[in-house]
């Protein structure tokens, strides 16, 4: 009985361990969440206390809506080619900074520095550097340039390199820790089967990183699916509707045009097309994998 | 060989020139007046002129905005530890399945970004009135937190052997008194990693902090710098001295905790 009574209590306090997590929890994903999920039935302004339930209107509403589409073509654009480049710039980087090289600390630490900068600083440093800065250094080579930003057709490429510069130095480190992980022998075996410093690096090296190259693409690739802050505070979705991208997309509809739920329609949908492309990606890299 | 090794430091010096000269421009131009730029764009200033940097403390609440970064972050942070410790060591100790069904949750939970939330998160605000104070904006940022703050916890907790604990609870110590006395001085690797990263986070969020803390008195860093480029687009040297200065306290936590931060990453990278 004594044993029992010494289980129980044991229980109960885990169980009030437990308590402060789920609450805060609950108050600042499922609440809102679950809140989120009620608006896009109805056709709230986001201001009025009163809401009319509309059914699936929003959701039909959404697919009709050209402007969706161009947004996501934008979003899935932008997300694509950042994290190919990413991802690349980073096992380059890594590759590079894995061999025997003077002062690699300090290389590490500076291609890792742009990213502890925050999106806001980021994003004017650049935009003075597109328009005033990059022109002056090419015009010295008789090049003439203008920003990107204020061009329709370069304006996504232009926050593209802002995000690599920003975003090469977490999958770097998560790739130079991958490197670390490769047991030597296997890449000198292979150099004294023949193999050139590439073929050792397709063949070896490169399926050896499976891991770091699944959670790098996953890690990239959903936090460029959501990017805001960057666009908000450079291009604000120009010019024109060049740059609008799904987040701000939903900021703009929820807070300036008073159309609270058909926003909360758009979350919703956003939210499943990156619930679904987390488990198409996870589930493609993984049957990938090599196990060392 | 050395001549390749030759070459590979040539191509990092190079990336390395490329990925500093943002920076190098904006040190420039906070360095120099409007003239100065204006005569010659690359030159360095003649001589060392601070005067950027005093004026831009003045007009700007560069102060009151440091403040409210120090206060929101670390109490966040606090909490976030705290809060995910217990659940963790409960969620790695407890053997029933209630507690993988709260596992899975907070795993769950971390699909939901942000940008799904944010309209019934301010909603939610306004409600409970938690706008434009500190507490509000932690607890949202403690919620967040928890999410991985959990999983790592769980997942350090699962590593350490039970007898240690067995021994202490024969010895008739209660549960609280093993979490505090041979669990928490356990602890500090993943409280490194937990620290680090959602500091990081906190620190430079620009988001929450608009939906938030638009009252002046509580802008932190990321918000009040947003306002202060947008008030001072003409007078750019100003702008980029206030810039300068927003990038300062960053760069040093960066500096002296990169250690923490690499190997933060590593963690976090094998937990995904």
């Amino acid at each position: 009985m004594k044993n029992l009574g010494r289980t129980i209590r044991r229980e109960m306090w885990y169980i009030l361990f437990l308590v402060p997590g789920v609450l805060l929890f609950a108050f600042a994903v499922i609440a809102p969440f679950v809140a989120g999920v009620r608006y896009s039935f109805t056709n709230w302004d986001g201001v009025s206390r009163k809401l009319t339930y509309i059914g699936l209107d929003n959701y039909v509403n959404a697919f009709q809506d050209a402007d969706l589409w161009t947004v996501l073509g934008n979003t899935f654009k932008y997300a694509i080619i950042l994290t190919i480049l990413v991802n690349v710039v980073a096992i380059l980087l890594a590759l590079l900074l894995d061999s025997y090289l003077p002062m690699r600390n300090l290389f590490r630490t500076v291609f890792f520095l742009p990213g502890v900068i925050s999106v806001v600083l980021a994003g004017f440093i650049w935009s003075y550097n597109y328009s005033q800065g990059f022109p002056k250094l090419l015009s010295s080579f008789g090049l003439d340039v203008t920003s990107p930003l204020g061009n329709p057709d370069q304006a996504l490429i232009g926050l593209i390199i802002i995000a690599v510069w920003q975003g090469v130095g977490t999958p770097m480190i998560i790739y130079i820790a991958g490197l670390q992980n490769i047991p030597v022998e296997l890449t000198e075996s292979a150099r004294i089967d023949g193999a050139g410093p590439f073929r050792v690096f397709r063949s070896v090296t490169l399926p050896l990183l499976g891991p770091s190259v699944t959670i790098n693409m996953l890690l990239v690739l959903t936090g460029s699916l959501k990017v805001f802050d960057l666009v908000y505070v450079t291009t604000n979705g120009g010019p024109g509707f060049a740059t609008e991208v799904i987040s701000t997309f939903i900021y703009k509809n929820a807070f300036s045009s008073f159309k609270a739920g058909y926003g909360m329609a758009l979350s919703m949908i956003f939210f499943v097309i990156l619930v679904v492309v987390t488990v198409v990606q996870v589930s493609i890299f993984r049957k990938r994998e090599v196990e060392v | 060989m050395k001549i390749t090794r030759a070459l590979v430091l040539a191509v990092v010096s190079v990336a390395a020139v490329v990925f500093l000269f943002p920076l190098y421009v904006a040190l420039l131009m906070a360095l120099k007046t409007a003239k100065q730029t204006f005569d010659s764009f690359y030159a360095l200033p003649p001589s060392l002129n601070l005067s950027n940097f005093s004026h831009a403390w003045e007009t700007s609440d560069y102060p009151t905005a440091f403040l409210n970064s120090v206060i929101v972050t670390s109490l966040s942070v606090s909490i976030i530890l705290v809060v995910s410790a217990l659940s963790g060591y409960a969620i790695a100790r407890g053997n029933k399945p209630i507690y993988t069904f709260f596992f899975m949750l907070f795993l769950s939970g971390m699909m939901v970004p942000f940008q799904v939330t944010m309209l019934p998160l301010y909603q939610l605000g306004k409600t409970f009135d938690l706008l434009n104070n500190y507490w509000g904006i932690v607890v949202i940022y403690g919620g967040f937190g928890v999410q991985s703050g959990v999983l790592f916890f769980t997942g350090f907790v699962r590593g350490v052997s039970r007898e240690i604990e067995e021994a202490a609870r024969i010895d008739g110590c209660s549960t609280p008194g093993i979490f505090i006395r041979i669990i928490m001085p356990l602890l500090k690797p993943v409280t490194a990693t937990v620290l680090v990263l959602n500091a990081l986070y906190i620190w430079n969020d620009f988001l929450l902090p608009l939906l938030y803390l638009q009252e002046k008195a509580y802008r932190t860093i990321p918000l009040q710098q947003y306002f202060f480029f947008g008030q001072y687009s003409s007078d750019l040297n100003l702008a980029f001295a206030y810039a300068v200065m927003g990038l300062i306290p960053i760069i040093v936590f960066f500096l002296f905790m990169q250690r923490f931060i690499v190997k933060g990453i590593a963690a976090g990278a094998v937990k995904g």
